[in-house]
């Protein structure tokens, strides 16, 4: 990228949906609202000739720089980006993994708190996303409502009163909405009955996705529900559910913690305080195991076991500064494994210090 | 357990979707997890996008093959087999060129073929026509629960009149 400094600058914020200020934090990591919007008369991006891109492209940037959320947004062209620095943003949570192999005409507009952002072109003309700590997806549809009827001023988009935003993919044509909570669940998983709440709350048209079980590839026990279908559902049903869903997990995630700390006292004590010995101390740690060690010292602050951690929000941050490309955009180059897993135990112990 | 996808290596990466209650897994090694772009789940909530687009594919079209692939959208070109092929569609007059294909379609994907949320502010104003269905649509779902079907057919009729109209 032609502008270093911008990517540093971006690296060394806090996106503010990390502080870990939204209601039921530590166990609702995040939770987001993205609306899927085409624009009317011009192909879809995944047909589209540059030409048409470019337009498109113009077209809702020119709406973009109206809009008054977006006063302090950066615009940042992605083919001008090196894989790393795309790495970067897939990290953040700004740009999809499809948006990652994109080529020209594809931008990424991000405000300042990294709570509204936008990607233009990628299988959609644009992309809505906002971004909010813990449960607050109410709050997240009012925002993005707004954002949108802001934009849509200067736009003419693709919308037919039978089937509503009309998108490239039909698994999101009608509302375009896609609303989601990201939940820390080490309780449920530790008590093995991860499965059971899954499938008990899992409800018509919504979906809970993670990674479990034995031998697995430790990635800290973070789950995600969201909605599946957007037709024929109004938005705020849609917000309703899923947050509905995500509160009865917050209180099933409540319910194991509470077993886990009555049943193993000790033992999850001895556990919660290994891990945290171990990132305050090491000197060489992959992204996988710091991973691990911090979801269980997440669930150790949640519990009050771990007076030396002031907030949720530094350990929040740290789930994301130990990534492997924030670490080399931070450091401003490309940097082998071993490297990595040196300025990572750096950081990791920096951090648990503040 | 070995990985679904290469069928050789040891599977280390366990995803777990529920959908409708319904329980699916997926268990790919780490090479192939890194290729789909799969192995930091953390930090790409999106994955594994489960493949609803396989329905695309799957689903049998009451038409003739001919039609399928002759029929194309004169804004973006494409015809209903190219659309199939790339599980996405080509631009917004697709919708109404390739309607009697998509409406099974999108009932069987989303369950509904009516949209009930949000119109664009534009839309509202500009376009009555549009409003005007869109109200009469909601007045029909009214009527049907209160089981007036004669009212029901009689809106039916209005709708189809008005959407010819917007044509
Ligand atoms: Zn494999
Ligand atoms: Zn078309």
């Amino acid at each position: 990228m032609k502008n270093k400094t911008t990517l540093q600058e971006i690296a060394n914020s806090t996106s503010g949906w990390l502080m870990g200020n939204g209601p039921e934090a530590d166990v609702v990591f995040s939770c987001r609202i993205r609306l899927a919007r085409n624009l009317k008369g011009f192909v879809f991006p995944p047909y589209a000739q540059p030409f048409v891109l470019k337009q498109t492209a113009e077209k809702i940037l020119n709406s973009v720089r109206k809009s008054n959320y977006f006063r302090n947004a950066r615009v940042i062209n992605i083919s001008e980006l090196s894989p790393v620095e795309r790495e970067f943003f897939l990290e953040k949570h700004l740009i999809s993994l499809e948006f990652i192999k994109s080529e020209d005409y594809r931008f990424l507009v991000v405000e300042k708190r990294e709570i509204i952002s936008l990607m233009i072109n990628e299988e959609d003309h644009f992309r809505l996303q906002s971004i909010f700590s813990g449960l607050q997806l109410q709050e997240a549809w009012q925002l993005i409502n707004a954002v949108d009827d802001e934009l849509e001023r200067n736009l003419d988009y693709a919308f037919s009163p039978k089937w509503g935003y009309l998108t490239a993919c039909p698994t999101n044509t009608g509302t375009g909405m896609r609303a989601s909570c990201m939940l820390h669940l080490p309780g449920l998983v530790a008590t093995q009955r991860i499965n059971g709440v899954l499938r008990g709350i899992s409800q018509l048209g919504l979906v809970a996705r993670g990674l479990y079980g034995e031998g697995t590839t430790p990635q800290g026990d973070f789950f995600q529900i969201s909605n599946q279908v957007t037709l024929g559902i109004k938005e705020e049903e849609i917000v309703d559910n899923v947050g509905k869903i995500s509160r009865q997990a917050v209180e099933e995630e409540k319910k194991a913690r509470e077993i886990l700390f009555r049943k193993n006292k000790t033992e999850l004590k001895d556990n919660i305080g290994r891990a945290y010995g171990l990132l305050a101390n090491a000197y060489l740690i992959s992204f996988e195991e710091a991973m691990d060690l911090l979801s269980k010292v997440r669930l150790g602050f949640s519990l009050n076991l771990l007076p030396k951690v002031k907030n949720i929000r530094v350990l929040n941050e740290l789930l994301f500064l130990i990534a492997p490309a924030q670490i080399q955009i931070k450091e401003g180059k490309e940097l082998s494994s071993f490297s990595r897993n040196e300025l990572r135990a750096k950081i990791i112990r920096e951090k648990l210090r503040e | 357990m070995l990985c679904q996808i290469c069928g050789k290596r040891e599977a280390t990466f366990h995803f777990k979707e529920v959908i409708n209650g319904e329980v699916r897994e997926l268990h790919l090694c780490e090479v192939c997890a890194k290729e789909k772009g799969w192995d930091k789940p953390f930090f790409m909530p999106g994955f594994p996008l489960s493949n609803l687009i396989a329905s695309l594919t799957d689903i049998e079209i009451p038409f003739p093959a001919e039609e399928v692939e002759t029929v194309r959208c004169p804004i973006c070109g494409l015809s209903y087999e190219d659309i199939k092929k790339r599980g996405k569609i080509g631009c917004s007059s697709c919708y109404q060129v390739f309607e009697k294909y998509l409406t099974p379609l999108l009932e069987r994907i989303q369950g509904k073929t009516y949209h009930s949320g949000k119109i664009p502010q534009k839309g509202k104003v500009k376009n009555g026509l549009s409003k005007q269905i869109y109200e009469l649509r909601k007045e029909l779902k009214e009527v049907i629960k209160k089981e007036e079907y004669e009212r029901a057919a009689e809106i039916r009729d209005e709708i189809h009149r008005l959407e010819k109209d917007e044509k």
